[in-house]
């Protein structure tokens, strides 16, 4: 090789380093198309090897070895064995004797890496056993600098072997990487673990500190050990489809081994070497990391290689006493605290039948006394908020006892009751001000964002739900700790709001009123979640078993608990604990309302008033009204409490309605209290069955009064009224039901009042659209399908007025699009559901609605282009959602509309609108649902060329679920135009997609994910025409006939591998059998055109 | 917002406030406001509060209805913000005088004649679909005294 070449190279490899300012931008283009051409070289392999001993440019020498590897690839099958083995062994001498950095280094290790993986093929692993062999002698005995060089090659080709995304993947079916993977982990994986972890022995017993070169080894060795602890053992339980284009997850599995590997993980000296090893090695993070990981790992040891009990408890015992002991000479830091939360879950998930073994107290005393230690740690964290690793391992702890406290086969409740009692009062303390406990005083007053923050309920919520279930462990002592402090906290703050009242203090919220907002704040989150379980959706949600056995424990008087619970007296005497409790919660809750009323609500936190009304929305959700068969057993006091047919929950339902109004009143212009007043109201209201006394209470009917004659309340509150109100109307009867609806016929009259006046001023419109969103209320609100029709009828004279309302305000979005809202969600909700005659009549106000809005809106341009999109958008999902909800009803007639309903849409869904991810996805989501749905197929021919266009557009988009969808809508087309014969012009419209198809999946344009999807289209499609596939493939290859003439043998064999043995018919098998055939032409194909 | 009795209507024209109050939490996005004197559309709302116990605050981002300038607020949500009377008006245009006038006709078939072509790409468009002969509706905005056009379209009414 003449030097030109190394000079060309060089040159433009400079051009291409050089800052903007001193190349031109030709010059640039230039040096890439130097860099592009020599990319695609052709047998580089000698020219490659002068450049790496000759070139001095590190581009050039990373250039260099990516050609070596990506030439490998593509040429493996026309290489002779001996040019590969010649090749690999100069790579790795290049290697020992050059000082190479890091990117070269990798990139060539990875080289040798691919040879030894697919050398494997052929020779069985004959040269990879050698090389290892070798590598060994390396480690062992050779410069600090090799022995480095050896281990990274070892992970190289271990990374190869494991299929990661790092790997080279192409050229191969996934068929063959997972055959030599399973030969690779049976033959050598245990070999390298055993060989690695003598090494580490050795290092360990020499006493030598880990620095320097010795600790990068250090680490190697450990990557390499952690690397096998790690893997992901083939298993031959999944079957091929499983396995195929699923790369190894990101999390590690658990140690699942064969029984090969008994002799070598169940020696005791091994995990006490591990434990030695994290030892040695704590004080230096990075390798601490890869040592933490090993034990973790250790401690998920599964598998048939301790398929019996008895070998199961040994390692269990032996690791726990190893793990102890390390603890006693360890006070764990901060990343430590992490894994040694992970290795205690880990053991608890493993090993729950083991747990109450010779090392049973141990393992709960230290247990114990670290997640105190966490609690501590995590709360100091918070403040200072930038890290969240005690966070992290205290939830991982918390996850640990949630196991141990619903686990029945492991401790028993004696044993657990101190435990959970010192955790409880450890995280109580650390969130109390002093002196009962140590929070620290707040922070400087900063900002808090409410819509991006999330409350602290659902930011604390895992937490909170256990320590719930630790405490109710300990009931008796966490009862009575939480009832004195409320007592004492909520008397002060009574005190402190009574002087303000009376003028003798300042009505301000100074330091001292904060400090009891938030003590009591974490009090009452700590007893909801001990009194009940934070679960208001979904399942009923019953009294927690062990408040209910605590109750009957206690045996209390009845008479007593019931009279203290309503505020008849004051004497505890005999009251059962949880009444004393709820009934004190009830008695804040009543003097806060007292306050607010008082114009109080100006010191009264709003975040407290949420977290009350939080609490009686949950204890309500399992107490009021409970059904005595769901529980096993339920104690006297409770029963006649909480029973159907008692007037106390008649007083408490009263009592929580009265306060929902009050704080709905005034608390309206504070988000966090005014939702959860709402929740409370829909809990309330959520009772199924007909003598809801929600709905006769007075309190409740005053509510919907106020609401009926109209309230200041922001739209989406009304609306969520409105929408408590329909719920509670759908289970009542006669007066009580007429009464509820007043507020429905309220709005109606309000509607009709306004569309009577014609006006057009901006109140009016904002009215409007008040209405429309408290008509969304009632929609959400009609739950029974049986009452469906009637409550239909109530909103059809709302819907009726839509297409008028749109062609009166087409000039104002924010009427419009509440009125489509509106549309499509009682399409969605109640569509489904109603007489056929309503179903009609909604489906003409659908058409006049499609006609009215294009009318004003198809052809518009506007001064603000990006305002107009924005409406356009919104406009459109909303268009959307009604065309598939009225589409999913699959009643007769509504093809028809959907077809008007898309003809207006698709041409106002521009290109500038489809590059926003969310609709394009519902857009071509809506398209495959129509296709199921039969409704594309009986357009007119032009619109169903725009659903084609769209489907080309969509295919295009490079997001793996528009492609999918566009996939799985052709393939929907495809199967219903197969039926038509393939010269209908909706199948010709359709077969326009096939080329497009073929030429994204070759060039790899299509999201790697969709390829499965993407076979199955071309498959439904050449279904339609079985001449496709062929004739695609014939312009495919006289096309790279004048290009690339050398690749058109190989392009031929693909193909015919890919109709080997396939008809088109449709029919299951052979799509299979396509399927298959698709994997292999792909493994192929990009084997030689494209590498990763 | 009260009942509709309670309600007094502004016309909007001659003499009349151009704005009116609302309570902060009671206005709602793609509604209007008027921030930084300006009318403006709310194109986000978002609500903050001074420490964990303190009241909410609402934080009001709005574009000028007029020049789609971005402007911002922040209020707390007790408080009462002004929000603009704003009107939008389609007119036939008939013609464009040669001084950049468009003579409109309302639905009524009052003309009017005061109104400039718009600035930009709209302005163009105008005139390169009214020369082309095309029937065009112009939706004419209105606000605090201000007024132009803001929008065109074919007007497909009279095809029918």
């Amino acid at each position: 090789m003449d030097n030109s070449v190394i000079q060309t190279l060089e040159t433009a490899a400079q051009m291409l380093l050089a800052p903007p300012n001193v190349v031109s931008s030709e010059q640039r283009h230039q040096a890439e198309s130097v860099f592009l051409e020599f990319r695609s070289t052709k047998n580089p392999y000698q020219l490659c090897r002068e450049l790496l001993e000759r070139s001095t440019s590190d581009y050039v020498l990373f250039e260099a070895a990516s050609l070596i590897k990506s030439a490998l690839l593509k040429e493996w099958s026309l290489l002779s064995q001996i040019d590969i083995s010649s090749l690999r062994e100069y790579l790795l001498n290049y290697l020992m004797r050059k000082e190479t950095p890091p990117f070269l280094r990798e990139k060539l290790l990875q080289t040798i890496a691919i040879i030894i993986k697919r050398g494997s093929i052929e020779d069985g692993g004959r040269e990879r056993k050698a090389l290892l062999a070798e590598l060994e002698k390396v480690i062992l005995g050779s410069p600090i600098n090799q022995q480095k060089l050896a281990c990274s090659l070892i992970l190289a080709i271990m990374q190869e072997y494991a299929i990661t995304v790092k790997s080279a993947d192409v050229g191969l079916t996934w068929d063959v990487h997972f055959r030599l993977k399973k030969s690779f982990e049976t033959v050598d994986l245990k070999k390298i673990f055993r060989f690695t972890v003598s090494v580490l022995e050795q290092i360990v017993r020499s006493g030598h500190r880990p620095e320097g070169e010795q600790a990068l080894l250090t680490k190697q060795l450990l990557t390499i050990v952690d690397t096998v602890l790690c893997w992901n053992h083939v298993s031959s339980l999944l079957s091929k489809r499983y396995i195929s284009a699923i790369y190894e997850s990101v999390s590690a599995p658990a140690l699942r081994l064969s029984i090969s590997w008994r002799d070598t993980i169940m020696q005791p000296e091994l995990i006490a070497l591990f434990f030695e090893i994290h030892v040695y090695v704590r004080s230096n993070p990075e390798l601490a990391d890869a040592s933490l990981s090993c034990l973790v790992q250790l401690s998920t040891l599964s598998g048939v290689v301790v398929t019996t009990a008895n070998l199961k408890q040994q390692y269990f015992d032996n690791y726990v006493k190893c793990f102890v002991n390390m603890l006693l000479y360890i006070q764990p830091v901060d990343k430590e605290i992490l894994g040694i939360s992970h290795i205690y879950r880990r053991l608890v998930q493993c090993f729950p039948s083991q747990i109450n073994g010779t090392t049973a107290q141990a393992f709960l005393q230290n247990l114990t006394t670290l997640t105190c230690h966490c609690i501590r740690g995590s709360i100091a964290e918070e403040r200072v908020n930038d890290d969240t690793v005690w966070r992290e391992a205290l939830s991982k702890f918390l996850h640990t006892w949630c196991s141990l406290v619903h686990e029945s086969e492991g401790f028993s409740n004696e044993t657990l009751m101190e435990p959970c009692k010192e955790v409880f009062n450890t995280y109580l303390q650390s969130r109390l001000a002093p002196p009962d406990g140590t929070r620290e005083a707040e922070l400087a007053d900063d900002d808090i964002n409410n819509d991006i923050e999330e409350d602290e309920r659902s930011q604390h919520s895992n937490v909170l739900l256990t320590l719930g279930a630790l405490a109710r462990k300990a009931p008796a002592h966490c009862c009575h700790v939480l009832f004195t402090l409320l007592q004492d906290r909520s008397k002060r703050l009574e005190g402190q709001l009574q002087l303000m009242h009376m003028g003798k203090l300042p009505v301000t919220n100074g330091e001292d009123l904060i400090g009891l907002f938030e003590d009591l704040h974490w009090i009452l989150m700590i007893t909801g979640h001990f009194i009940a379980v934070d679960c208001t959706e979904g399942e009923t949600v019953l009294i927690p078993s062990e408040i209910i056995n605590y109750s009957i424990q206690q045996n209390a008087n009845v008479d007593a608990s019931l009279r203290y619970f309503v505020g008849e007296s004051t004497n505890t005497d005999n009251v059962d604990s949880i009444f004393k409790l709820v009934g004190l919660i009830l008695s804040i809750s009543t003097w806060e309302c007292a306050a607010l009323e008082a114009g109080l609500g100006t010191v009264f936190s709003p975040e407290l008033s949420a977290t009350i009304s939080w609490l009686l929305k949950i204890w309500s959700n399992s107490y009021l009204m409970l059904q005595g068969s769901a529980h096993a057993e339920i104690s006297p006091v409770l029963d006649c409490a909480f029973g159907r047919t008692s007037n106390i929950v008649t007083w408490v339902v009263a009592r929580l309605a009265s306060r929902v109004g009050t704080c709905l009143r005034y608390l309206s212009g504070q988000p966090a209290a005014a939702t959860q007043a709402l929740q409370l109201l829909t809990t309330l209201a959520h009772a199924q069955h007909k003598q809801n006394p929600l709905a006769s209470s007075e309190e409740f009917l005053n509510l919907v009064a106020w609401e009926a004659a109209g309230n200041n309340l922001p739209g989406e509150y009304r609306k969520e009224l409105h929408r408590a109100i329909a719920i509670c109307a759908t289970y009542a009867e006669g007066d009580v039901r007429s009464r509820l609806l007043t507020s429905t016929a309220a709005l109606q009259d309000k509607l009709f009042n306004i569309m009577n006046m014609k006006s057009d001023t901006e109140p009016i419109r904002n009215m409007l659209a008040d209405t429309m969103d408290c008509y969304i209320g009632v929609t959400e609100g009609v739950l029974e399908v049986g009452a469906m029709d009637e409550q239909f009828l109530m909103l059809i004279g709302a819907i009726d007025k839509i297409p008028e309302i749109i062609f009166t305000y087409h000039n104002y979005p924010g009427v419009v699009l509440p009125c489509l809202n509106l549309l499509a969600k009682s399409a969605k909700r109640m569509l489904h559901s109603v007489q056929p005659q309503n179903v009609t009549k909604f489906l003409e106000v659908c058409n006049t609605t499609f006609e009215v809005y294009m009318r004003w809106n198809s052809g518009k341009i506007s001064s603000i282009p990006t305002d107009a999109e924005e409406e356009a958008y919104e406009d459109i999902c909303a268009l959307m959602e009604v065309i598939c909800s009225i589409a999913r009803t699959g009643a007769e007639r509504v093809g028809e509309t959907c077809a008007r309903g898309l003809r207006i849409l698709l041409p106002m869904i521009t290109p500038q609108l489809l590059a926003l991810p969310t609709l394009a996805q519902q857009a071509y989501k809506m398209l495959r649902d129509l296709t199921a749905s039969d409704q594309l197929m009986h357009m007119p021919i032009e619109d169903f060329h725009m659903v084609v266009t769209a489907l080309r557009v969509g295919l295009t988009a490079v997001s793996y679920d528009v492609s999918t969808l566009c996939c799985d809508t052709i393939v929907g087309l495809s199967n219903k135009a197969r039926t038509l014969g393939e010269d209908n012009p909706y199948a010709l419209s359709l077969l326009t997609l096939a080329e497009l198809l073929l030429m994204l999946i070759i060039k790899t344009e299509i999201p790697p994910d969709c390829i499965p999807a993407a076979g199955d289209a071309i498959y439904a499609l050449t279904c339609v025409k079985p001449a496709l596939l062929e004739s695609m493939a014939r312009q495919l290859i006289e096309a790279f006939a004048i290009n690339d003439p050398t690749n058109v043998p190989r392009l031929e064999g693909a193909f015919a591998i890919l109709t080997e043995g396939v008809i088109f018919d449709g029919l299951r098998r052979h799509k299979l059998c396509f399927q298959d055939n698709f994997q292999k032409f792909l493994a192929n194909v990009h084997g030689f055109l494209i590498v990763k | 917002m009260g009942d509709i009795e309670d309600t007094h209507f502004e016309t909007g024209d001659s003499g009349a406030s151009a704005t009116f109050p609302m309570q902060c939490s009671a206005l709602r996005k793609n509604g209007f406001v008027m921030l930084k004197g300006r009318p403006c559309k709310i194109v986000e709302m978002s609500t903050s509060k001074t420490g964990k116990h303190g009241h909410a605050k609402v934080h009001l981002v709005g574009i000028d209805i007029f020049n789609g300038k971005k402007y911002e607020d922040i209020c707390p949500s007790t408080h009462n913000m002004d929000v603009p009377h704003v009107k939008r008006e389609d007119y036939q245009l008939t013609d464009i005088s040669d001084d950049g006038y468009l003579t409109l006709m309302a639905d009524n078939g009052d003309l009017r004649e005061d109104l400039k072509i718009p600035d930009g790409d709209l302005g163009t468009q105008l005139r390169s679909d009214f020369d082309g002969g095309k029937e065009l509706l112009c939706t004419v905005l209105k606000s605090c005294g201000e007024e132009c056009v803001i929008a065109v379209k074919a007007n497909t009414a009279l095809d029918k």
